[in-house]
């Protein structure tokens, strides 16, 4: 609640640390072509992130929930576990994984499956994906989890009873009950992703860097310019809202 | 039956080969911490503590440590408090509308990623002319564990049975007295549980840090600052020792819960 509050705060501080009143950094977010790639790259990564992460964590809770009926909240601790395993070691040990002379390629190379390392699996936007995915799917979980707790044994079996097919019942039954987590899922993955400048620094190359480099780089190293970081950040948090209410509506309309 | 059993090894392939991407990760940094090749490549040549020597040796890794564990324990210390007073708020509240809002609002932060946090913090601070260091990180960290602190704060007071405080006033006992004899012992668990995690939350974090310490150190700030240079392998055994502290810590956390719900 403290953060609102200083969130709040900061609409109106952000602009005073410059002595005019100005619309200057606004316009130079918008206008310049460079942030607007980044923008557009930083919105796809994002959406392609929680499009990986959520499919996986409805399967997994279902799994959790249905399929595994008390070893399902081992599962859980452990996948909620991963969570306090270091969120910057989690990072830098896809690059060990992914990298030239990484683990994957070296093993394959090992094995004989491949002559030449695959170079497309680091510092590249797969590579931020893969990453997001690993760091976010914990936290996918946790809200659909709940969602599907509420969803007792009994409405299922009484469904399956009367003759409805798995898909049928995870489509007209499960979903629609579990919506409510589904929203919740795809917004941590949505936003948090597409917030994240470490992944991008330590797995991603130039060519997949992320609008939050450009804000983090305003606010700490050579040439800072805060205002103008403050400025992309409100920019950045409004395109991507309004595409997250966009996407809850579309889900909204589909599973009705 | 045939048809339950094989839906149930679908399932177990599909859980083992999610537990494996949340975890190959880990298990490559413990593993690479003990081996000597200080190429991070298979096959694996021979074993070492050389790289948690050279990680000791770091002239900053004292610094980073204490500094680390100072932010820990004032983060569980105050996030314990104030997060055990604000939900144990919350469940006397008798209208729910009011309370779904509160907890609603409280766990917002977790949901706003931590750069804008960060930044909105290290603004914040600049604007009432506070200078970067660890009592604007505190705060910050502050910030982030509260939410979790609810949430295993209110998960763990469902059970409360809040007709013994009103036995105890009717018997005569003063708030003070109350609070003493009967809350606190019976809440005590869920609140060191509820610190522990916040200590975890307060160990790890980096974004936050990273915008508000100014020129001090933390572990993962320092951590930070070897990953930007490049490959250098006291990186993995710096690792090791914070995730198998942060791991502990989460542990002991669950442990606590667990015994007071039995």
């Amino acid at each position: 609640m403290l953060s609102l509050f200083v969130l709040s705060f900061w609409r109106a501080k952000g602009f005073e640390l410059i002595p005019d009143f100005t619309l200057a950094n606004y316009e130079k977010a918008v206008v310049s072509k460079l942030y607007r790639t980044l923008l557009v790259r930083t919105v796809l990564v994002g959406f392609v992130t929680a499009a990986i992460v959520v499919p996986i964590a409805f399967a997994l809770s279902y799994a959790m929930r249905f399929v595994f009926e008390r070893r399902g909240q081992l599962i859980l601790q452990l996948v909620l576990l991963s969570l306090f395993s270091g969120y910057l070691v989690r990072i830098y040990a896809w690059r060990t994984i992914l990298g030239k002379q990484g683990l994957l390629n070296s093993t394959l190379q090992w094995l004989g499956l491949i002559n030449e390392p695959l170079e497309f699996l680091i510092y590249s936007n797969i590579a931020v994906v893969i990453t997001l995915s690993g760091l976010l799917l914990p936290l996918a979980v946790l809200p659909i989890y709940s969602a599907l707790l509420n969803v007792s044994r009994d409405q299922m079996e009484a469904a399956r009873d009367l003759g409805a097919g798995r898909v049928h019942l995870i489509r007209t039954i499960l979903l629609p009950l579990a919506m409510p987590g589904v929203r919740t899922a795809f917004a941590f993955a949505f936003l948090l992703a597409a917030g994240d400048f470490v992944t991008p620094t330590l797995v991603g190359g130039t060519q997949s860097l992320l609008i939050g480099n450009i804000i983090a780089d305003q606010f700490r190293g050579i040439g800072s310019n805060w205002p103008l970081g403050a400025a992309l950040a409100f920019v950045t948090i409004a395109i991507v809202l309004v595409i997250y209410l966009a996407v809850v509506q579309i889900l909204a309309r589909v599973t009705r | 039956m045939t048809g339950k059993r094989r839906s149930q090894w679908i399932a177990g392939l599909f859980v083992l080969a999610v537990l494996t991407y949340l975890y190959a990760p880990i298990i490559v940094i413990v593993l690479f911490s003990f081996t000597t090749s200080p190429r991070l490549s298979m096959p694996i040549e021979g074993l070492t503590f050389d790289w948690y020597r050279s990680a000791l040796d770091n002239p900053l890794i004292l610094s980073a440590l204490t500094n680390s564990l100072v932010l820990a324990l004032i983060s569980a210390v105050a996030a314990g408090i104030m997060g055990a007073a604000f939900s144990f708020g919350l469940m006397r509240l008798k209208r729910p509308h009011v309370r779904e809002a509160l907890i609603g609002a409280s766990l917002l932060p977790a949901i706003v990623p931590l750069l804008v946090i960060g930044i909105s913090l290290a603004v914040f601070f600049r604007v009432l002319g506070m200078p970067q260091g660890l009592i604007n990180t505190a705060i910050g960290h502050l910030i982030v564990c509260l939410p979790f602190v609810v949430l295993t704060m209110n998960a763990r007071l469902e059970t409360f049975d809040f007709s013994m405080l009103e036995a105890a006033r009717d018997l005569g006992a003063t708030p003070v007295r109350t609070f003493l004899d009967i809350t606190f012992p019976l809440i005590r668990p869920s609140v060191v549980g509820a610190a522990l995690l916040a200590a975890a939350l307060s160990l790890d974090e980096f974004v936050i840090t990273w915008f508000n310490i100014g020129n001090q150190q933390s572990v993962p700030v320092l951590v930070w600052g070897m990953m930007r240079r490049g490959v250098d392998p006291s990186i993995n055994a710096i690792a090791t020792l914070l995730l198998t502290l942060l791991v502990g810590l989460v542990i002991c956390s669950n442990l606590l819960g667990r015994k007071k719900r039995s």
